[in-house]
């Protein structure tokens, strides 16, 4: 082996946890190599559109000032879709602006995030896979990328959702298809001045909205929408699992979801100009591998942090975080000189003490939860049929609420049902 | 042997658009890369190095964007790089380009072989290398498919539409290089993380002794538009045998067959 080049850590993957995590080390000071298998940073990753900034705004205040953001979410919509109705809760609110969140396009954002850790001094190596770790009595030394090997005290682990090396370390085996969805989204190009008439927005304000219902065909999963500047990312989540089986293919439903009479003015005289897939952990506690082993440390996608609570879906701002506190915990390891398992273990307790675990732990029920069908098959008629009741004249005598409501509610499913799932779900969120 | 390689910084044509009424490229959006046939030049050079010793030198004149190109030209195998940086390349044509390297050549001093790319992937205009060679003084040659060096003189072969020709042509000399000679490697970690380190020269007009009055390019592009294929959308209907023979009838009339 090789040892004329050696680093104090090396990050896989250039997406917000592995860039994060090496601009933290290189900052202080460590000798930080970057692998991105991409050809550029975010030329691979994929999001439906949104960072909640709060993580981001820890490591780099005031970070949307010079980043390349979209627009500052200041408007956030939960929509129950059925074929050609929608029942929409619809929130604007100064106060998001306490806690800001952004649309982004990752391979923009990306690029920058990396740029900053190369700024901080991190080397950044572009165009390069990493085919294993290098491991010696368990420990793992470095990494195998083709016929080069590279050795660091510490390898962070940021290669996403289907983390090779989390796989080939046997820390975790393939992915059961019910921990993942598949997200597929569009971008549609608009003119700036035609996204802010339809979605009444200012220059750097944005929408964000999420459907729940038909876009799916009733699967877990749901719909998406977030303006750009100058585009709309438009999509769908549907679990892996339930895709499995279905008939539908799943760009057909994008299709379908497109020409929805709700959504379909919106993109009306829109320019398809990217099209893009890419696997969602959506198993939460459940698919989580241990974060901590001897040299090595997992974060992001790769250790499954993402929660989709079925009002929001948070990806990037845990990953953001536990980039922070991997690279901390690598910083603490290198000055007590112990890089094993122990001595890295301030990561697992800075996540648990953080709101990273703890949201997720809070949530932990929810992906149980959503594998409810009546919340993306029945209830979204209901709501519209109850919705429809109450805004209705049609001439025949008006029915008291509670009476036409209690009609519609047993007709879907019955009211100790709605009452069940309901308690059900305040418990799970 | 000491070998100049030649690259353009050029965008990527994959991310160009075109405005759909306007016809307007837009490139906005669209990142830059080593032009694809100087990436078969840096090749070739960093072969005949491994067959024979010696260095290659990566040149290359450009904007300041051009920077970003020198880590990745590195990783390429050039052992150093020397980078004209100046705006007045954004108008250059490809007169004023060839005046500019070979300013940037006699800079360098002593050299064996100058390679370039037999056009460049955005305007492959092919005249670069050539007038190169004629304000340097020394032989060229294009088209060339493959090389062999031995005893300072090499021998090449030219691929042109009437078949091959090989000649050979006492060094030093330039040749301009196709896209088949060799497949352009993809820099491993080790390559890309040497990159690095190796030295990079950058120069700037005044310290090759250009001046910008002499820089002037003659050629001033007035527009840039997307071309629009349009199809031909005929649609033949009846029998095989008579279908065949409409197509055969229309593919003579356009020349085709």
């Amino acid at each position: 082996m090789s040892t004329e080049e050696r680093f104090d850590a090396i990050v896989v993957g250039a997406g917000p946890a592995g860039s994060v995590a090496a601009y933290c080390l290189a900052k202080a000071g460590l000798e930080v190599l970057l692998v991105e298998r991409g050809n550029a940073p975010g030329s691979k990753n994929m999001t439906g559109g949104r960072l909640y900034g709060h993580s981001l705004e820890k490591v780099i205040p005031g970070f949307w000032e010079e980043a390349p953001v979209e627009r500052r979410i200041v408007n956030e919509t939960i929509t129950f879709l059925t074929g050609e109705s929608a029942v929409s809760l619809d929130v604007k609110s100064k106060q998001f602006a306490q806690a800001p969140s952004f649309t982004v396009l990752r391979s923009e954002f990306d690029s920058w995030l990396a740029g900053k850790a190369e700024e901080a001094g991190a080397m950044l190596a572009c165009g390069v896979r990493v085919d294993e770790l290098l491991r010696q009595e368990g420990k793992v030394m470095g990494i195998r990328s083709d016929e080069d090997e590279m050795l660091a005290d510490v390898v962070i682990a940021a290669d996403g959702v289907n983390s090779i090396l989390a796989q080939k370390a046997d820390i975790r085996g393939e992915l059961p298809a019910k921990h993942v969805a598949t997200g597929v989204k569009e971008v549609i190009e608009l003119p700036r001045q035609v996204i802010e008439d339809r979605f009444h927005l200012t220059e750097q304000t944005g929408a964000a909205q999420l459907f729940v219902g038909e876009c799916t065909r009733g699967m877990q999963g749901g719909g998406f929408l977030y303006t750009n500047h100058e585009s709309i990312s438009l999509g769908l989540v549907i679990t892996a699992e339930e895709f499995a089986d279905a008939e539908e293919r799943i760009v057909d439903l994008v299709e379908e979801f497109k020409m929805h009479p709700l959504i379909q003015p919106l993109i009306e005289g829109g320019q398809v100009v990217e099209y893009s897939a890419h696997l969602v952990p959506e198993g939460g506690l459940n698919m989580m591998p241990s974060l901590c082993h001897d040299g090595l440390l997992i974060v992001g996608d790769a250790a499954g942090l993402v929660l989709n609570t079925g009002y929001m879906v948070r990806g990037m701002d845990l990953a953001i975080a536990s980039g922070e506190a991997a690279a901390n915990a690598v910083i603490a390891a290198k000055a007590g000189g112990d890089f094993s398992k122990q001595g890295l273990s301030s990561y697992q307790t800075a996540l648990e003490n953080s709101f990273v675990l703890q949201d997720m732990k809070t949530y932990a029920k929810a992906p149980k939860f959503m594998e409810n069908h009546r919340i993306f098959g029945n209830y979204p008629g209901l709501m519209e049929e109850m919705m429809v009741s109450l805004f209705s004249v049609n001439g025949n005598s008006a029915q008291p609420v509670r009476k036409s409501m209690l009609t519609s509610i047993k007709r879907h499913g019955g009211f100790m049902q709605l009452a069940k799932d309901a308690w059900k779900g305040m418990r799970a969120v | 042997m000491k070998i100049i390689a030649c690259y353009k910084w050029v965008l990527d044509e994959a991310d160009l658009k075109v405005e759909a009424q306007s016809r307007r490229l837009l490139t906005g959006r669209a990142k830059s890369k080593i032009s694809e046939y100087d990436r078969n030049a840096l090749e070739c050079g960093v072969q005949l190095i491994d067959e024979s010793g010696g260095e290659v030198i990566a040149l290359t004149a450009g904007t300041g964007g051009a920077k970003s190109s020198l880590k990745d030209a590195l990783s390429r195998g050039p052992a150093e790089a020397v980078f004209v940086k100046d705006e007045i390349m954004a108008q250059s044509d490809p007169a004023v380009t060839a005046k500019v390297l070979a300013a940037a050549v006699r800079h360098i001093g002593e050299y064996d072989l100058i390679l370039c790319g037999e056009g460049s992937s955005d305007e492959y205009s092919e005249q670069v290398g050539i007038r190169l060679a004629q304000l340097l003084g020394i032989p060229v040659v294009s088209f060339v498919n493959k090389v062999q060096v031995a005893d300072g003189v090499l021998r090449a072969e030219r691929k042109l539409d009437g078949g091959i020709e090989v000649v050979q042509v006492q060094l030093p000399a330039v040749v301009t290089v196709l896209p088949d000679m060799n497949t352009p490697r993809i820099p491993s970690l080790k390559q890309i993380l040497a990159a690095a380190k190796k030295p990079v020269k950058e120069l700037n007009l005044a310290g090759l002794g250009l001046d910008q009055a002499q820089l002037t390019a003659k050629v001033r592009r007035q527009t840039v538009l997307g071309t629009v294929m349009e199809r031909k959308g005929i649609r033949f209907r009846g029998e095989a045998r008579e279908v065949v023979q409409q197509v055969l009838t229309v593919l003579n009339k356009e020349g085709l067959c």
